[in-house]
C-alpha cells in the first residue's frame, strides 16, 4: 500500500505537506497508545492519551490516530474537514504519545499537529469557537484572557512596582495566566524573590511584557505568535540579563520556541534573535538549595499533610525539568510526599494546554478530574505544581467535582516558608 | 465527510450510544490501513460496543442487513487482517477491556478483547504470573493475538499462544452467544478438553466466523531465575542444526536465531551487504528455573549441546548479547523488544512479513532462496527462526521494512513476499496471520477437500458472509 503525497493537496496545504516525509516515518504501530514500562522495580501500564480516553475512536488516540488522519488528508484519501480539524484540535499536545514513540516521526509530532492547526486557520476549517473567541483580542491586548493590556500588572502593589529597578540580573516573565487569573502565583513569586534577595525586575512598562505567544503557537496562530515573540525578543534584554518564569508554558516557549529550530522550536517561523538564558523558578530554587543558601521552615498549616506533585507537560516532557521541582518539594519541612505512578515522563496531562481549555472546556476539566482521582486514591491531601495554567485547571476541577483537594504552586509555599541562610 | 447510510448509523448509535458509532471519514481513516502494503479500504462505520449484548445486537442487525463486519482492537498485526475489504462496519472492541478473572489456584485468566498486553502483564505480575509475551506494542490485544496463533516468549516451553486457550465465549455472525469449553458447563474456564474442540471454529479464522468476546487462557508462574545464552553461526544450516539439538532437550523457554540484517537496529533499508567478517546468524535462548542450581544445570547442558554441535561440523561462533538486549529478553513484555524501531524506524513507515510456520529442516533451504528474491528486490533478508515446542517446526519469517511514500518500493516489497510464499508453500511453509495475497497463493496449492470444508464451515456459521469478508481467499 502506498500513501504518496497528493500534489493537489500539497498545493492547498503546503506547510503541512512540507512535513510529509517526517509524517510517513510513523509506522502506525501503536506503541504510542499506552504508557508501558516494566523492570524488576517498575510495573507501569496505564492509558496515556487524554483525547483517546475521552473521544474513544482511533483517530483521537495518541499520535498514531492523528497521524493517520494527516496521512489521509495528505494522500487525498479524506478531506481536511470539520471532523478532521476536531481530531487535530482536541489534543493538549502534551506529548505523552511521544514518550512511547520509537520511530523517526517522534521529534516531529508536536510540530506536525500544530502545523495542521495552522493550515486549519489558513483555510478556516473547524476552528473551535472557544479559541476563535480570543484570537483577535490577543493581537490587540496581548493576552488571551479578554483583558486589557493596561491591566496586566494591576496585581502588583504600587510600592513594589515603584521599587523595581530599570534593569536587573533577572527579568521575571510573569505570563498571562499569573497576571490576569492566578495572581496569587505572581504575588508569591515576587515575595519569594524579595525574600531571597534576588536582583530582579519585571517588564512592566507599556512596551514591556506581552503574552509569550504560547497559546497562539500551540493553536496554529503563528502570525500572531510572531508579532508577540518579536516584541518580547526586542524588549526583554532591556530589563535584564536572564529571564525567569513561573509558568511552564512561557518557559517552554521562551527557551525552545524562541531559541530552537524545528522540530523542537519555532525559530524558523518566529524569525527572531533571542538568546537570553531562561530558567524556571524551580530551577533557581533547586540551585540555591544545592548550594545550601536557602532552607524552608515548617509551616503549621501544612504539618503532616500528604503532598503530591503534578508535572506540567511544558516543564517536564517538553523541556525535561523533572528533578528540580521535586527537590524543592522534598525540602519543605514537616510534610509527607507521595509520587503518583503516572509521574515525570509518564504524567497524565492536566488537560489545559494546547488550546483545549478554551476550545473544549468539558474535556479539559474531565482530564483534571481523572488526575485528581488518581491523587485522591494515592492519599494525597495537597496537590502542587509549577505552572499557573495547570494550577487553574486542577483547582477548577477540584472545586467543580468536590474533591476538596487544595492546589498550590510550589512557588506559593516556597514564598511562605523560605529562609535565606546566606 | 460522512459515508454509509444515515439509517444504519442511527441504528448503530441506538445500540451502542451516540458517542460510540461514527461514519465520518476522519474517524474511519485509521481503520482503513495498517503497517503493511495491503491496499487501504475505508469502512463505512465504526462501532465501539461495551457489552456482549451490544455485540450481539450489532451482529444481528448487520446480518439482517448483510453489512460486512470486521472485528478490531488495535490492528497491530502486520497482515492487513483488519482492513475492511468490502467496507461495512469496523467493530472496535477496545472498550471491552476487563480482566474478568485471574485464577491463581487453577492457573487461568479470563479476559475481554480490549485487554492490552500492558494491562494483562501488569495484573499478572502483581500475583507472580505471566503469559506468552510476543513482539508487539504493549497496546496490542492479548485476545486477538492469541486467537490468531501469535507467538510468545514461552513458545519453546509450551508452543504458540493459541495453545494456551482454555475456554471462550463467542457471538456468532447471526447474533447468538455461545460458550465453548469448560465454561459452557460452569463458571470455570480451565479447559477445552475433554469436549469436542469447537474452539477450532474460531481460532486462526481471522475473525471470519464470529466475535470472541471472552477468552480463557492458561497462565504460568514467573520463574525467579532467568538467563540468556547466546551463540552465533556462520550459516543458516549450522544455526538450525544447533537449534534443533538444543530444543530436543526441552530445557529452554525460547530458542531464536536472527540473521545479521535482523540483528541491526533498524533493519538496513534498502538492502546493504553484510560485512564479510560478521557472522550471518545470531541466536539467543532463554532459560529459567526455580533455583540457581536448576539454571546452572541448564547452562551446563547447553554448553554440552554447543560442543556436540561443533563436533558435528556446525560453524558456531561465541558472542555475547549486549546488556540492553539481554534485559529486553528477560523483562518482558518489553518496550525494547516490542518496538518498531527495531524494524522500520526510519524507512518510510512500511512493515510487513512473510511470517510462517515451517519445518526446521527446511529453514536453511528456504532462507537461501528467499535471500536471492529479497536482494533482487532491494530488501534485506532480515530473518528469524524460532523452534516451537512440539515437532521440530517453528517460526520462519522475514521482517520487511519498506517505504510507503514510494509506490514502486511498495510494489517491490509486496512482490518479494509473494514470491517467497510461492516458493515456500511447496516446502511446508504455512503463513500465519496471512494477508489475502498469501491466501491466494496457499489456496492454489491446497487440498480441495480442505478448501471445501473451510467453505462449508464458513457458510454454516456465517450464511450471509458478513464476517471480515475476503480474508481467507475463499469467499
Amino acid at each position: 500500500m502506498a500513501l504518496p503525497l497528493s500534489k493537489d493537496v500539497a498545493r492547498k496545504y503546503p506547510e503541512l505537506a512540507s512535513l510529509y516525509d517526517h509524517l510517513m516515518m510513523c509506522t502506525h504501530c501503536g506503541n504510542c497508545r499506552y504508557f508501558y514500562e516494566y523492570r524488576p522495580d517498575v510495573n507501569l501500564s496505564a492509558p496515556n492519551c487524554l483525547s483517546g480516553e475521552y473521544f474513544y475512536f482511533d483517530s483521537y488516540t495518541a499520535s498514531r490516530g492523528k497521524n493517520a488522519v494527516l496521512k489521509g488528508v495528505l494522500s487525498g484519501r479524506i478531506p481536511f474537514d470539520e471532523k478532521a480539524a476536531h481530531v487535530i484540535f482536541a489534543c493538549t499536545t502534551c506529548m505523552a504519545c511521544r514518550e512511547m514513540c520509537e520511530t523517526d516521526v517522534k521529534d516531529w509530532l508536536n510540530r506536525l499537529f500544530e502545523t495542521a492547526r495552522r493550515e486549519a486557520w489558513k483555510n478556516n476549517i473547524g476552528i473551535p469557537a472557544g479559541i476563535k473567541k480570543w484570537s483577535e483580542h490577543i493581537k490587540v491586548e496581548h493576552n488571551p484572557y479578554l483583558e486589557k493590556h493596561a491591566d496586566r500588572f494591576a496585581w502588583l502593589p504600587a510600592d513594589i512596582r515603584n521599587s523595581l529597578p530599570k534593569k536587573a540580573e533577572y527579568v521575571y516573565f510573569v505570563g498571562c495566566t499569573a497576571s490576569y487569573r492566578q495572581k496569587n502565583i505572581a504575588l508569591a513569586t515576587v515575595e519569594l524573590f524579595r525574600k531571597l534577595g534576588i536582583d530582579f525586575t519585571i517588564a512592566v512598562d507599556g512596551d514591556g511584557e506581552w503574552c509569550c505567544g504560547s497559546p497562539a503557537l500551540r493553536t496554529g496562530q503563528w502570525d500572531t505568535a510572531k508579532e508577540l515573540a518579536e516584541h518580547n525578543a526586542q524588549v526583554l534584554d532591556k530589563y535584564g540579563d536572564k529571564v525567569i518564569t513561573t509558568c511552564a508554558g512561557c518557559f517552554r516557549t521562551l527557551i525552545q520556541d524562541y531559541q530552537k529550530e524545528a522540530p523542537e522550536g519555532y525559530k524558523d517561523v518566529l524569525g527572531i534573535d533571542f538568546n537570553m538564558p531562561v530558567i524556571h523558578t524551580m530551577q533557581l530554587l533547586a540551585e540555591l538549595i544545592d548550594k545550601g543558601e536557602v532552607e524552608f521552615q515548617e509551616l503549621p498549616e501544612f504539618a503532616g499533610k500528604v503532598f503530591v506533585y503534578h508535572d506540567p507537560c511544558h516543564l517536564g516532557r517538553h523541556v525535561g525539568v523533572y528533578d528540580e521541582p521535586r527537590k524543592v518539594l522534598n525540602s519543605f519541612k514537616g510534610i509527607k510526599v507521595v509520587e503518583a505512578e503516572r509521574s515525570r515522563q509518564w504524567s497524565w496531562c492536566c488537560g489545559a494546554g494546547g488550546g483545549v481549555r478554551s476550545g473544549f472546556p468539558d474535556f479539559s476539566l474531565w482530564a483534571s478530574k481523572v488526575r485528581l482521582e488518581e491523587f485522591k486514591e494515592l492519599g494525597a491531601e495537597i496537590v502542587t505544581s509549577a505552572c499557573p495554567f495547570c494550577w487553574r485547571n486542577l483547582d477548577d476541577a477540584s472545586k467543580m467535582f468536590s474533591f476538596n483537594l487544595p492546589v498550590y504552586d510550589l512557588a506559593e509555599i516556597a514564598a511562605k516558608a523560605v529562609v535565606k541562610k546566606k | 465527510m460522512p459515508r454509509g447510510v444515515d439509517r444504519v448509523l442511527k441504528t448503530l448509535q441506538e445500540i451502542v450510544g451516540r458517542d460510540y458509532a461514527s461514519n465520518e471519514e476522519a474517524i474511519l481513516m485509521p481503520y482503513s490501513f495498517d503497517l503493511t502494503w495491503n491496499e487501504p479500504r475505508m469502512p463505512d462505520y465504526v462501532v465501539m460496543p461495551k457489552t456482549v449484548e451490544e455485540v450481539q445486537r450489532v451482529l444481528s442487525f448487520a446480518n439482517r442487513e448483510r453489512i460486512p463486519v470486521v472485528p478490531y482492537v488495535s490492528s497491530t498485526n502486520i497482515g492487513g487482517l483488519c482492513i475492511p475489504e468490502e467496507g461495512g462496519i469496523v467493530l472496535d472492541l477496545r472498550r471491552m477491556n476487563r480482566i474478568i478473572k485471574i485464577d491463581t489456584e487453577t492457573h487461568y485468566a479470563v479476559i475481554e478483547p480490549g485487554v492490552s498486553h500492558a494491562q494483562f502483564s501488569r495484573e499478572l505480575k502483581k500475583v507472580g504470573f505471566e503469559f506468552g509475551w510476543g513482539v508487539h506494542p504493549a497496546s496490542a490485544s492479548v485476545l486477538a493475538m492469541t486467537l490468531q496463533h501469535g507467538i510468545g516468549h514461552l513458545n519453546g516451553r509450551f508452543g504458540v499462544n493459541s495453545q494456551f486457550i482454555s475456554s471462550m465465549e463467542v457471538v456468532l455472525p447471526t447474533g447468538e452467544v455461545c460458550k465453548i469449553g469448560s465454561c459452557a458447563y460452569s463458571d470455570e474456564w480451565h479447559s477445552l478438553l475433554p469436549l469436542p474442540m469447537l474452539a477450532g471454529l474460531f481460532i486462526g479464522w481471522l475473525g471470519t466466523t464470529g466475535v470472541v468476546t471472552k477468552l480463557g487462557v492458561w497462565i504460568t508462574r514467573i520463574r525467579p531465575y532467568k538467563d540468556v545464552l547466546t551463540i552465533a553461526a556462520e550459516d543458516a544450516e549450522s544455526m538450525t542444526k544447533y537449534m534443533v539439538m538444543w530444543r530436543d532437550l526441552e530445557l529452554c523457554d525460547e530458542i531464536t536465531a536472527v540473521s545479521w540484517w535482523l540483528a541491526q537496529i533498524p533493519i538496513p533499508y534498502p538492502y546493504q551487504e553484510k560485512p564479510p567478517d560478521a557472522p550471518e546468524w545470531f541466536s539467543y535462548t532463554v532459560i529459567s528455573g526455580w533455583s540457581e542450581e536448576e539454571l546452572e544445570y541448564k547452562r551446563k547442558m547447553w554448553k554440552e549441546v554447543v560442543a556436540k554441535a561443533r563436533q558435528k561440523g556446525c560453524k558456531l561462533i561465541d558472542f555475547e548479547y549486549p546488556p540492553e538486549a539481554k534485559r529486553g529478553r528477560t523483562e518482558l513484555p518489553s518496550r525494547i523488544v516490542g518496538s518498531t524501531k527495531n524494524y522500520s524506524k526510519s524507512c518510510g513507515g512500511g512493515l510487513a512479513w512473510p511470517g510462517t510456520f515451517t519445518p526446521a529442516k527446511n529453514w536453511p533451504i528456504l532462507y537461501e532462496k528467499m535471500k536471492e528474491i529479497y536482494i533482487k528486490h532491494g530488501l534485506s533478508p532480515a530473518t528469524r527462526f524460532t523452534d516451537y515446542r512440539g515437532a521440530h517446526y517453528g517460526m520462519w519469517r522475514v521482517m520487511t521494512p519498506f517505504d510507503k511514500r514510494n509506490p514502486e518500493a511498495v510494489w517491490h516489497a509486496r512482490q518479494a513476499m509473494r514470491e517467497v510464499v510461492e516458493v515456500g508453500v511447496k516446502a511446508g511453509m504455512i503463513p500465519y496471520k496471512p494477508p489475502v495475497d498469501y491466501w491466494n497463493v496457499m489456496n492454489a496449492h491446497a487440498d480441495p477437500g480442505w478448501l471445501m470444508l473451510l467453505c462449508k464451515i464458513k457458510d454454516c456459521l456465517d450464511p450471509n458472509h458478513i464476517m471480515n469478508p475476503g480474508k481467507l481467499g475463499i469467499r
